[in-house]
């Protein structure tokens, strides 16, 4: 009877203990698939629906420049997705993508560096941060275990949002690329569902004297125009980084490319707001609630942007 | 008669001190206000520092508001560099600044600081200059000292009000929550 008892009780703790790891991410999920209906809601015929998504774009932008019936894995692209004209030019230097020669460049620095082949074996890992860890309680980024791996080397750390870093990131995010990998971001405690929530604060609450939030251009103001410039969807965000600026390699190929830490600075500064640093918490909380997003995408760096 | 006497000489003194003015402009405060709380806060109008509070404020001892929640700071009314001078608009700004910063919400506008702005307005008084360039800034524009002040003041209550007010509404954004389309 006893027995009994006993293998009752651990039979339930170990169901309820798998039941509650598979629920950590549930809340994540459901706003996954909440953003994927929108932004497939919203593409599914911009002019028909345009008092609903697009008040302010024009006819002409509407019928000419807005592409319609755009699914889920299309949004991988940015802006690209539904501009037609940035897709023309898009195409155009995809054909001869200036990062080609910084993704030899990584693969140079890996192989001549003993410390990051041993700490990182496996290079098709670009679809796998950040990620929480549940030892140390926090969200490593690609970023800081690249740089976890350098300062225990005893070298210095490398600069967070230019120069090595994102040099060694575009080999890691070509690799991935090439091994048809998708972003696979895990919640599984609630430390993480946790870490998840503050990063999707983050990105939804207005800041700066301009009282933008990351939402107002990427969730509620894709597609429309600022300036010239389409405003990219949140979905599909992290899936090519690092990326390769035009604006930024204009005298020099090497400074084009930038890691996702520096392209997020940028946004909170042009909100207003003082940037948080690239290895701060906020940062890299809000870096796991973008990829989590993006979960289930094909991994498609680097890439290139205006 | 000596009754009289005394009371012209009263007479004489109130109408006196009501017409006098202060090196600044304010008038003195009349015998009558010792007496009198018109914004009725508890605080006589001789000792009140803010005598038109709203009925029903909780009010210091000198009788201003005592602010519970930064969605009550009155950013226009502390910011104002006329009724405060330069220095204490400066110091208003420091005081909600350095929380700003603390939360990681201080701003920023043309590769500014809140920060950078009240440095700039500081070492421009001790300076004795009337005009700031802000290290760092985009526009390169001139500012004067009291504009500098006062932007600072506003953003860095600012930047504590939005973050007040986005606890409250972010979820106000988010499809499949508070987001409706």
């Amino acid at each position: 009877m006893l027995l009994k008892i006993v293998k009752t009780t651990a039979l339930f703790t170990l169901t309820t203990c798998s039941l509650n790891a598979g629920e950590f991410n549930a809340q994540a999920e459901k706003d996954r698939l909440a953003l994927i209906d929108y932004m497939e809601a919203k593409f599914e015929d911009p002019l028909k629906n345009r008092y609903t998504f697009f008040p302010y774009s024009t006819d002409d932008e509407l019928e000419n420049n807005i592409e319609k019936g755009l699914t889920h894995e299309d949004f991988g692209i940015g802006n690209y997705s539904f501009s037609k004209q940035g897709k023309f030019s898009y195409d155009q230097i995809k054909e001869m993508p200036p990062y080609e020669e910084i993704v030899e460049s990584g693969e140079e620095l890996y192989n001549e560096n003993k410390a990051l082949q041993k700490c990182f074996p496996d290079v098709t890992i670009a679809g796998d941060y950040p990620y929480f860890d549940e030892e140390r309680k926090e969200v490593i980024s690609l970023t800081s275990a690249i740089n976890d791996c350098i300062v225990a080397s005893g070298e210095k750390k490398w600069n967070e949002k230019k120069g090595k870093m994102p040099i060694l990131q575009s080999y890691f995010a070509s690799a991935t690329t090439e091994a048809e990998k998708k972003v696979d971001i895990k919640i599984t405690s609630a430390e993480a569902a946790a870490a998840y929530e503050r990063g999707k604060e983050y990105y939804y609450t207005q800041r700066g004297y301009l009282k933008l939030s990351c939402a107002t251009c990427h969730v509620q103001g894709t597609g429309q125009r600022v300036r010239n410039e389409s405003l990219s969807p949140l979905l599909g965000h992290t899936t090519h980084f690092p990326v390769f600026r035009l604006k930024w390699g204009k005298d020099d190929v090497y400074k084009g490319i930038a890691t996702l830490e520096r392209r997020m600075a940028g946004c909170v500064k042009d909100q207003g707001q003082n940037p948080p640093k690239a290895s701060s918490k906020e940062m890299k909380e809000l870096l796991y609630f973008m990829a989590y997003m993006s979960n289930g995408m094909n991994v498609d760096g680097p890439d290139i942007r205006k | 008669m000596k009754k009289l006497y005394s009371m012209a000489i009263i007479a004489g003194l109130a109408l006196s001190l009501s017409g006098c003015t202060t090196p600044n402009g304010s008038k003195i405060t009349s015998l009558s206000t010792a007496k009198t709380d018109k914004d009725k806060d508890g605080v006589m109008d001789i000792s009140d520092q803010c005598p038109n509070t709203v009925p029903g404020t909780t009010v210091s001892k000198d009788g201003c508001k005592i602010y519970t929640s930064v969605l009550d700071l009155n950013e226009r009314e502390l910011c104002d560099v006329k009724k405060h001078g330069v220095d204490q608009v400066l110091a208003t700004a420091s005081k909600y600044n350095n929380i700003a910063k603390e939360h990681g919400v201080e701003y920023k506008r043309q590769g500014v600081t809140t920060s950078g702005y009240i440095e700039a307005a500081k070492e421009a008084i001790a300076a004795g200059k009337t005009i700031v360039h802000p290290k760092g800034d985009k526009t390169k524009k001139d500012f004067t000292v009291e504009y500098v002040a006062q932007r600072a003041c506003k953003f860095g209550i600012g930047a504590l009000v939005l973050e007040a007010e986005g606890k409250k509404n972010w979820r106000e954004a988010v499809p499949g929550d508070g987001y409706k389309y």
